[in-house]
């Protein structure tokens, strides 16, 4: 069969250079490799100092992540009629040769945190103590008082990013942590 | 016979028929008939059709009719001519008045064949498929692909707040829709419902929606249905030219310029080339009362082509670059259930917001690379052999609200999400000359794509090889009223899944199966045409239905995949009846059936999951059988001339067969009717006649849901105003297109059931497009 006007090596020479052309001078995958070393919060701690000066921490931790086995929280036992100042640190343990302390992340952006309280039974909410920049409260120390004796619950919520000038502040934001105690009030 | 003479010859053979014939006078036979394009079926406007060696010919009008009056009895050959399309010839036996159909091969098609592989089969589908051409393209330039689409009937959007609008192709997304960008399949993280298409909807200069399972000819897993994105095929005469187009839309201030320049050398290398790019910038988007902060836009697109054409060969080679950055509305940010409570309860969000241009986190910054080359080579009389090779890497970055606690001070601007990938394709396609009355092609594909995760655990690295192998024939005897067409296909799949995060998963995965399809066609000449297919078409799980692990952000729910999932199979029926006339209706209806056996959904578990950021809804994917079935219609009706009533609407009924419920996520009915007003002067049927055209979208609230399965009721029904018109002029030599579009004319204040942020904010408010386009020819290749 005759193929006129076909050049079969200029098809050749424009097969071969954009056949080169299609590997090379791209975009490449920079494959640094997975970069997981992100610092989850994994460990809420209460320490409670009585007017004596004694202390006693509590944790709520989820050292595994979301997912897997869920958090678990210690029983807060307080004396009646007390009251103690609560400090609040944030932890990392999901590894536990290199434990993280975030407390410090977030009392330098504390315009842009805030912890809010709930608690129900015989306790009331923490008064919070310390301030952010701008004089807004921030939460990481709060004082707390108790009554009677009985049981109840307290809850801490972190949330980044409120509108601290909003009606209910609490209500806004993004909630980094949600770390729900039972206590006992003895 | 070079372009220049032939289009001469067609002046002056226009002159010499014009009116419309020259006649002998003793006879009184009429011959009649329609000029249509062979591939689209679509009129040919004002062909020429003359008898041989005869001084006999008329202009067919504008609706392709021609007619031959006073013709004596006896053997005629007619020949049927236009510019740009190769000629036809038919021997008529004239014994009385007859009718004759010819069908035209346009040239560009050929050479669309050149640039799209398997371009005929796919116009002449036998399934529904609509189309938005160059004109409808026009209106809607500068909204995304997705948004762009979703005018057409049987489409709709998922989006992601005002910025992210993935297409939906009656009721199903994702990885159950391909998107072809030029002949290439679009591989990205294509699974996320916020991970929109990377395609410059200003490179489209038609784009084609095959609704159903198209799968046979394009892959395995296109079980809903597959977009066809085609650039304007490259310039055909020598000389240069382009266009520049510019934008502006009042909402968001958003300015858009796109340009393309287009060369063509003379001479002896016919060497053809484009170079095109798009730059769009817009701030923060506004309802009706309040600013959506964070929601502006950055976007840079280029691309170029070239081709080289041979007598009996022919090259392309094509690249596009897509970059974007755009802000996601920051109210959507939340980080647990209760917040999504907090959130739906205020019912707006907490602050109204101002306007900016500035782009906060979160965002996304997504950057997408296309390189393809594809030689066609004629093999002798036996057909047409086609080559494609493609490489495509895509990396998409996820900036979170916040950074992670603990980055070191030069990971701050790190992303906490980064996915690349990276697929490399391959494609052979063989088109067989017709033999006898049979059309036919068939090929293979490969495709290998390594995918890594770079930052955060959301799915794993993995790779990916898949081949294909199909077979498609059509038989067609025109002017035979009845096609048929038959096609097979069996893909293979091999997945090695590697590390997820800290994890090594370490599976090697293995699917494959067959798809097949079998269509018809029957013309009722001048009244009706009716399409019928049938196909069964089936999809391996995807990557992330298989392993997600992890809490999806803005819609506060805790995914996790499932590694035994099994492959959907769909089996997909379709009817459509489209008006082919000369007359006042114009459009078509469609009426579907979808079945997807092991269909793959979300289900959520009786448990929320407890994590130290509170409680997450939690969902597990899951397979049962289901079942959508629907209707959708696009009718045009001339009321007098010049002014058209048209109507649009989608209707989807989608269930859940198993669990005896319907499937969530699924779009609501749509209606729409519009009065279309066309300036034509003395009832000539100019195509850049001015028109202004108003339009009322109808969307009921969907009630199509199931129980207890949403954080809130799907929100009420809206309806929308849309006004629309535009105009050719020219400014002395310079012609130019003006348009205007005005979205949401009476600044309804409304929500999306398909809009992900539907919980945190309302959707867009009144938005003016204005948009001037500016066709230009620098050198019109003079010897």
């Amino acid at each position: 069969m005759q193929f006129p006007n076909f050049n079969f090596l200029r098809f050749l020479f424009v097969f071969l250079a954009a056949g080169a052309l299609l590997w090379s001078g791209c975009e490449k995958d920079d494959d640094d490799g997975p970069d997981n070393e992100e610092e989850l919060i994994t460990t809420v701690r209460l320490t409670f100092t009585d007017g004596g000066g004694n202390t006693s921490t509590f944790t709520f931790s989820d050292v595994d992540g979301i997912g897997g086995n869920p958090p678990v929280a210690q029983d807060i036992t307080l004396s009646a009629n007390s009251t103690y100042q609560m400090d609040i640190e944030f932890l990392d343990e999901s590894n536990s040769a290199n434990v993280k302390d975030i407390t410090e992340e977030v009392r330098e952006e504390a315009e842009e945190h805030l912890i809010c309280f709930a608690a129900s039974g015989v306790l009331d909410i923490p008064v919070t103590l310390d301030t952010d920049g701008n004089g807004a409260p921030l939460g990481l120390k709060t004082e707390l008082a108790t009554a009677q004796a009985g049981i109840g619950t307290l809850a801490i919520v972190l949330k980044h990013e409120p509108e601290k000038a909003a009606a209910n502040p609490c209500n806004t934001g993004e909630t980094d942590v949600e770390a729900s105690f039972d206590v006992i009030v003895q | 016979m070079s372009k220049r003479l032939l289009l001469l010859g067609q002046w002056l053979l226009l002159l010499w028929f014009s009116p419309s014939l020259w006649a002998q006078a003793p006879c009184s036979f009429t011959l009649k008939g329609r000029v249509v394009d062979a591939h689209t079926r679509e009129p040919v406007p004002f062909a020429i059709v003359a008898v041989k060696d005869q001084d006999i010919g008329a202009l067919a009008d504008e609706k392709g009719n021609y007619e031959l009056e006073n013709l004596c009895a006896g053997k005629y050959l007619l020949i049927c001519t236009h510019v740009g399309c190769h000629h036809s010839e038919h021997e008529v036996d004239l014994k009385g008045d007859m009718r004759w159909d010819f069908e035209l091969e346009e040239e560009s098609i050929v050479l669309q064949e050149v640039v799209v592989q398997g371009e005929a089969p796919v116009l002449e589908s036998t399934q529904s498929s609509t189309t938005l051409d160059a004109a409808g393209l026009q209106s809607q330039r500068g909204l995304s692909l997705g948004a762009a689409l979703s005018q057409l009937p049987g489409l709709s959007t998922l989006n992601t707040g005002a910025t992210i609008a993935k297409p939906v192709i009656q009721g199903l997304h994702s990885n159950r829709v391909l998107i072809l960008n030029n002949g290439v399949r679009q591989e990205s993280q294509q699974w996320g419902a916020e991970h929109a298409p990377e395609i410059d909807p200003f490179l489209a200069d038609k784009v084609t929606v095959i609704k159903g399972a198209g799968s046979v000819r394009y892959g395995s897993d296109a079980i809903g249905g597959v977009v066809l994105v085609e650039p304007r095929s490259l310039r055909q005469q020598p000389g240069i030219g382009g266009e520049a187009n510019l934008q502006g839309f009042s909402n968001g201030r958003t300015g858009i310029a796109s340009g393309l320049l287009e060369g063509r050398l003379k001479g002896k290398l016919p060497l053809s080339g484009r170079l095109q790019g798009t730059l769009k910038r817009g701030g923060n988007l506004r309802t009706p009362d309040y600013y959506l902060d964070n929601t502006g836009v950055e976007e840079l697109n280029f691309s170029w082509a070239a081709s080289l054409q041979q007598k009996r060969w022919s090259t392309e080679a094509f690249y596009s670059r897509f970059y974007t950055r755009l802000g996601i509305f920051s109210g959507s940010h939340i980080g647990n259930l209760t917040d999504l409570r907090n959130a739906i309860e205020r019912e707006r969000p907490p602050d109204d917001g101002a306007f900016t241009y500035e782009l906060g986190r979160p965002l996304q910054r997504i950057y997408h690379e296309l390189f393809k080359w594809k030689a066609s080579l004629e093999t002798g009389q036996a057909g047409t052999l086609q080559l494609q090779l493609a490489r495509q890497f895509n990396r998409r970055q996820e900036f979170d609200a916040h950074r992670q606690y603990g980055s070191l001070p030069d990971a701050l601007e790190s992303p906490q999400i980064e996915f690349e990938i990276t697929t490399h394709t391959a494609e052979l396609n063989w088109e067989h000359r017709p033999i006898r009355h049979l059309w036919g092609n068939f090929g293979a594909h490969f495709m290998r794509q390594a995918n890594t995760t770079d930052r955060g655990a959301l799915i794993p690295n993995y790779e990916n090889y898949t081949a294909g192998a199909y077979w498609i024939e059509r038989w067609k005897n025109y002017p035979f009223p009845l096609e048929l067409e038959g096609g097979l296909r069996y893909d293979y799949q091999w997945m090695d899944v590697g590390r997820q995060g800290q994890d090594s998963i370490g599976r090697q995965l293995e699917f494959s199966n067959f798809s097949g399809t079998i269509g018809a066609i029957y013309r009722f000449p001048g009244l009706l045409n009716l399409r019928f297919n049938t196909g069964t078409a089936w999809r391996a799980p995807n990557v992330n239905e298989l392993f997600s692990n992890g809490v999806h952000h803005g819609a506060a729910s805790f995914e996790e995949g499932n590694p035994n999932l099994s492959s959907e199979r769909a089996f997909n029926t379709s009817l459509t009846a489209e008006v082919d006339g000369q007359g006042k209706l114009r459009g078509s209806l469609s009426l579907f059936y979808n079945v997807i056996n092991d269909f793959i959904f979300l289900e959520p578990r009786a448990e929320p999951v407890l994590t130290i950021r509170g409680a997450f809804p939690a969902f597990n994917y899951a397979q049962a059988d289901a079942r959508l079935a629907g209707l959708d219609w696009q009718l045009a009706y001339e009321l007098m001339p010049g002014l058209e009533l048209e109507s649009k609407g989608s209707l989807l009924d989608a269930r859940n067969r198993e669990r005896r419920e319907y499937l969530s996520l699924m779009p609501p009915f749509r209606f729409e009717h519009g009065l279309k007003y066309t300036f034509r002067k003395d009832g000539s049927a100019e195509p850049e006649a001015p028109f202004l055209r108003i339009s009322m979208a109808n969307v009921p609230e969907q009630t199509r849901v199931p129980a207890n399965a949403d954080y809130a009721p799907p929100p009420p029904g809206y309806t929308l105003f849309q006004l629309e018109g535009g105009a050719h002029f020219r400014l002395g030599r310079q012609p130019l297109e003006l348009g205007f579009t005005v979205f949401n004319l009476f600044d309804a204040s409304y929500r999306q059931y398909l809009n992900r942020f539907r919980y945190f904010a309302h959707e867009t408010g009144r938005n003016v497009s204005l948009r001037l386009r500016l066709p230009f020819e620098v050198n019109s290749g003079k010897r």
